[in-house]
């Protein structure tokens, strides 16, 4: 066997932590007295730096789930484990350093300031984190240069079309170098070719800054950036597959069993 | 190169907030314009109600001259009369109702409207006292210069009738302890008012889970 250098030792370990860890989690909503399992002792992990796919129709527990490894959330039973720390664990305070530091969060709806402008909205996580006006106008104005934005820093969100809003958003998760990436349907507000372009960038970022992501979403075109895919129905994971184990022809995806 | 477990977020200086809540009153001009100016306008209404019936009250300072002229014009006995005194102590009771409610009001939507931001802002680490303070800030500007206009408008145009009715003496009418104490109630129970109705919301929606306040509907 070849000796290994402590740096790919060390690579190694990382890999094989897990960077989020769910352990038997129940969320359970009411209707009126009906009680809706949204997830329902769900098991679920994701390596430091993977790429996953959480996937499944509508109703079958994603964005919950998305919602209770991204804290959130709070499960009604079981654990959420960000870097082996159980987050339910965490004081509001600690609660709070994990959202401005370790995650970033990409929503369907981009939830962007819509009366600031694109430069306002990628500083403000950094100025929650206490960089000084200063330099988070100059970080935020390179994120946004790197996601293609540079000619529009002042524009604000109602200036801008859907693809541009989330690429604002994807700029502003990345704000403070987090570890992770959450996104809650990245694509579902865009057409085809924009959702394309953001799966792209995610992709990109995934590999270059050895970022994490987890996306909860149903577009099939995620299916080709994923490392892996966790298919999700009636709160439960029905199965997991590697990308090698997908075989994706024009239109639908197949598995090779 | 392993990341450390759990830090605390640290809570950001006053001074920072201040800059951050500057901000957001600025991105959002014309609607905390609106704001301020229902509050303006609420304060004039009862300033005006409170001074003119203060005014009214006070109608045997003025000089003999001048009681003359209003007992001839067939004013004074209007301005003595019990009913009316009635009738214009139950106008102050619902010029104070109407001013409660309209800024309550006014606060109470104004900040519901941003339950999303909120939420968001709890998504980028926002601490729920940081939430707290920003929204404070902006409501003690808003409450104090929207207090403060409402107060002079409503004592100028009180004045102003004032004069038109019982001519020049109209200044002296009302001993300046008096004025100074309509002025601060008046100044205390807007500014309170717009704290208080901007507070409550935005303390429950940094109390929520960042998902409900982001699943706000307004």
């Amino acid at each position: 066997m070849a000796e290994q250098t402590a740096q790919e030792i060390e690579n190694q370990e990382l890999l094989a932590t897990h960077i989020v860890r769910a352990v038997k989690v129940r969320r359970t909503y009411y209707l009126g007295d009906e009680p809706l399992h949204a997830l329902a002792g769900i098991d679920f992990s994701v390596r430091r730096g993977e790429y996953v796919s959480i996937m499944g129709p509508s109703g079958s527990g994603k964005t919950t789930l998305f919602n209770m490894i991204g804290g959130l959330d709070k499960p009604n039973e079981g654990q959420v484990f960000i870097d082996e720390v159980n987050i339910a664990a965490l004081s509001s305070y600690e609660l709070a350093w994990l959202r401005c530091h370790k995650i970033g969060y990409i929503f369907q709806t981009f939830n962007l300031i819509p009366v600031a402008s694109a430069l306002d909205n990628v500083m403000t996580p950094m100025l929650f984190a206490g960089m000084t006006q200063a330099d988070a106008q100059e970080k935020a104005a390179g994120l946004l240069d790197k996601v293609g934005l540079g000619d529009r820093l002042f524009h604000k969100p109602v200036q801008m079309s859907g693809g541009q809003q989330q690429r604002v958003a994807v700029a502003r998760a990345l704000a403070n170098d987090p570890a992770i990436l959450l996104a809650d349907e990245p694509t579902g507000n865009l057409d085809i070719k924009t959702g394309h372009r953001i799966i792209e960038l995610l992709r990109e970022i995934n590999e270059t800054e050895r970022v994490t992501v987890v996306t909860a979403t149903h577009d099939h075109k995620m299916l080709s950036v994923s490392d892996r895919i966790a298919w999700i129905r009636d709160g439960l994971v029905d199965r997991m597959q590697n990308r090698d184990e997908l075989e994706i022809e024009e239109g639908r995806a197949s598995v090779i069993d | 190169m392993r990341e450390q477990g759990a830090e605390r977020q640290v809570q950001l200086p006053m001074i920072k907030a201040v800059k951050i809540a500057a901000k957001n009153i600025k991105v959002r001009w014309w609607r905390s314009l609106l704001v301020t100016s229902g509050i303006i306008l609420a304060l004039a209404f009862l300033m005006f109600i409170l001074v003119s019936e203060t005014l009214a009250s006070n109608v045997m300072r003025l000089s003999k001259e001048t009681l003359d002229t209003l007992s001839k014009r067939g004013t004074l006995g209007m301005l003595q009369d019990a009913d009316r005194k009635t009738q214009t102590w139950w106008l102050v009771g619902l010029a104070l109702l109407v001013s409660f409610v309209g800024i309550l009001n006014a606060m109470l939507m104004s900040v519901t409207e941003r339950f999303r931001e909120i939420g968001t802002m709890k998504c980028l680490g926002a601490l729920d006292s940081l939430v707290i303070k920003l929204f404070l800030i902006e409501s003690v500007f808003q409450g104090c210069l929207g207090t403060s206009l409402g107060i002079a408008v409503g004592l100028a145009l009180a004045y102003f009738e004032g004069v038109t009715i019982y001519g020049h003496e109209t200044w002296g009418m009302i001993p300046p302890a008096t004025v100074v104490r309509l002025v601060g109630i008046s100044f205390l129970a807007g500014t309170l008012l717009t704290i208080a109705g901007a507070l409550y919301p935005a303390w429950r929606a940094a109390k929520m889970q960042p998902v409900d306040a982001m699943r706000s509907e307004v």
